[in-house]
């Protein structure tokens, strides 16, 4: 469904993302691994484009461009092809809960008012929020904010889901809420790219993990590889880290 | 000292006649500045190179200089400057020296007021976190619908404030239109003062207006203000 080839970024003479490969099949659960700071994040903001890649090709359905070309009309159809959840929500301030899940149908996609607020209610119902649909961002908690995220994220019915950090910026016990909703979108087949630091999730639900280390894919495999016969030496390190880290504050 | 309190009264109904017109050199002026003033906004924050230096070089001549300046230069200037154009480049039989004064009044309270709300929505476009227009764009809205139905909205909510304080001294400097022979509320009170002598009675007069005025101004936009996180608050 997707596949990118040598994508490559670099902020002034740092370079973040050293040609990066990724394929992604429909209904997979891909989840990226590794320590802060290692291009994560910014290879994430490239496959839709909120960061410019300077070379890498892209295939993507229907879709043949390359990074460093590629036209607003293609832009705006990767776009609407995926749907990103943000470390920090970014909700619209300006908007209540159902009118922000409401707006990439209405605005983006011209569906229907009507619709549209059904489609828009559902998608707040599935994640847990039916009773919150006139609440501005302000008067949810975190967790809240990031299941009305997902929700705007869900409701277009994107190709392809792109998580970013989703629960690093929540208190430990709203941290459980999202992930169930995300175990339940997994469950229903979407096809997901998640970043994340939780070990568990990633155990749990992966269907691939990939493991970047300073720009590039040290290692990639299912679950089961890479946390109980990881091949590099770089990805046992992080996983020792982490997984002690992770005993600590249990 | 004793005031002449029926001189008073005579300057302030003679006044009143001229409160429409201060107000809609005011509220005009302020219509017609917003877009510009919007567009070098956006020009100064999205990074436009060109836009945002010439808008820049505008704003600081604008922002550096008192606006009795601007009056007696653009006043001097404009007329002599419209007149060239019209008989040597439109070449039209047209007498610029026949128009109303208020036309010359709108013209540099508005390149005068384009500047300052400039600044205004500048600091108020910048205030709205960058994540918002992310988002936005991550969901498939263009740019132009990201700023209209997001990124504006929240601008001018938090820009309310300043523009009320530009609203404000837009309305004071309006008084400066006299220079220009316009009859606003400060014109009609220096024509009484002068007739009979009555200067302070007539300058009274006015100040009280300015504050009643002013203060008007101020309660609408307290109001808005409310308004808008009343409409948020009530909406839980
Ligand atoms: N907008 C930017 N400008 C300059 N440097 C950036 C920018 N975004 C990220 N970086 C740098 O790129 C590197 C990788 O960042 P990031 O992709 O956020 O990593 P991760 O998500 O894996 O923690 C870091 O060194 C970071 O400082
Ligand atoms: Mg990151």
């Amino acid at each position: 469904m997707l596949e990118v080839k040598n994508v490559k970024k670099s902020f002034g003479d740092n370079q973040v993302l050293k040609g990066i490969d990724l394929k992604v099949n429909k209904g997979d659960i891909i989840v990226i691994l590794g320590p802060s700071g290692s291009g994560k994040t910014t290879f994430l903001r490239s496959l839709n484009f909120l960061e410019k890649a300077d070379s890498g090709t892209m295939d993507f359905d229907e879709i043949h461009t390359e990074f460093s070309n590629a036209s607003g009309k293609v832009i705006i159809k990767v776009r609407k092809k995926t749907a990103f959840v943000f470390q920090n929500y970014n909700l619209f301030q300006n908007k209540t809960a159902l009118q922000n899940v409401m707006e990439g149908l209405v605005t983006a996609r011209r569906v229907p008012r009507k619709e549209s607020e059904e489609r828009a209610k559902k998608a707040l119902d599935k994640v847990g929020l039916s009773g919150r649909y006139d609440y501005y961002p302000y008067q949810l908690s975190g967790g809240q904010q990031q299941r009305v995220g997902i929700a705007r994220a869900v409701v277009v019915n994107p190709d392809i889901l792109l998580f970013d950090e989703p629960t690093s910026a929540l208190d430990p016990e709203l941290i459980g809420e999202v992930l169930a909703v995300m175990k339940s979108l997994a469950e229903e087949g979407a096809t997901m790219i998640v970043v994340t630091h939780e070990m568990s999730f990633a155990q749990e639900v992966a269907s691939r993990i990939v493991f970047m280390d300073g720009g590039v894919v040290v290692e990639e495999g299912s679950a089961r590889e890479i946390f109980t016969a990881p091949k590099e030496e770089r990805t046992r390190q992080f996983l020792r880290r982490i997984i002690r880290d992770y005993d600590y504050v249990i | 000292m004793q005031l002449n309190t029926e001189f008073m009264r005579q300057t302030l109904i003679d006044v009143l006649a001229g409160v429409p017109v201060t107000l809609k050199l005011t509220f005009v002026t302020l219509l017609l500045s917003a877009p510009p003033a919007f567009w070098i906004a956006l020009g100064k924050t999205e990074g436009g190179k060109n836009r945002g230096k010439i808008s820049g070089v505008y704003v600081s001549v604008v922002r550096g200089t008192p606006v009795v300046v601007q009056i007696l230069f653009l006043y001097s200037l404009l007329p002599t400057m419209l007149n060239y154009l019209i008989k040597n480049v439109f070449r039209l039989d047209f007498n610029i020296f026949n128009i109303d004064a208020v036309w010359y009044a709108y013209i540099i309270f508005i390149l005068n007021t384009t500047a300052v709300l400039s600044e205004v929505f500048r600091s108020a476009l910048l205030a709205v976190d960058g994540g918002q227009l992310e988002a936005a764009l991550s969901i498939g809205l263009s740019r132009r619908q990201a700023y209209m139905r997001i990124i504006i909205p929240q601008a001018l909510m938090s820009a309310l404030p300043n523009i009320c304080n530009t609203t404000v001294s837009l309305l004071k400097n309006s008084s400066l239109a006299f220079m220009m022979t316009v009859k606003d509320i400060t014109a009609i009170a220096k024509v009484k003062a002068a007739y009979g002598y009555n200067y302070i009675e007539a300058y009274l007069v006015i100040l009280l207006m300015y504050v009643i005025l002013c203060s008007v101004v101020q309660g609408i936009f307290r109001l808005l203000e409310n308004a808008v996180s009343v409409r948020r608050r009530a909406a839980v």
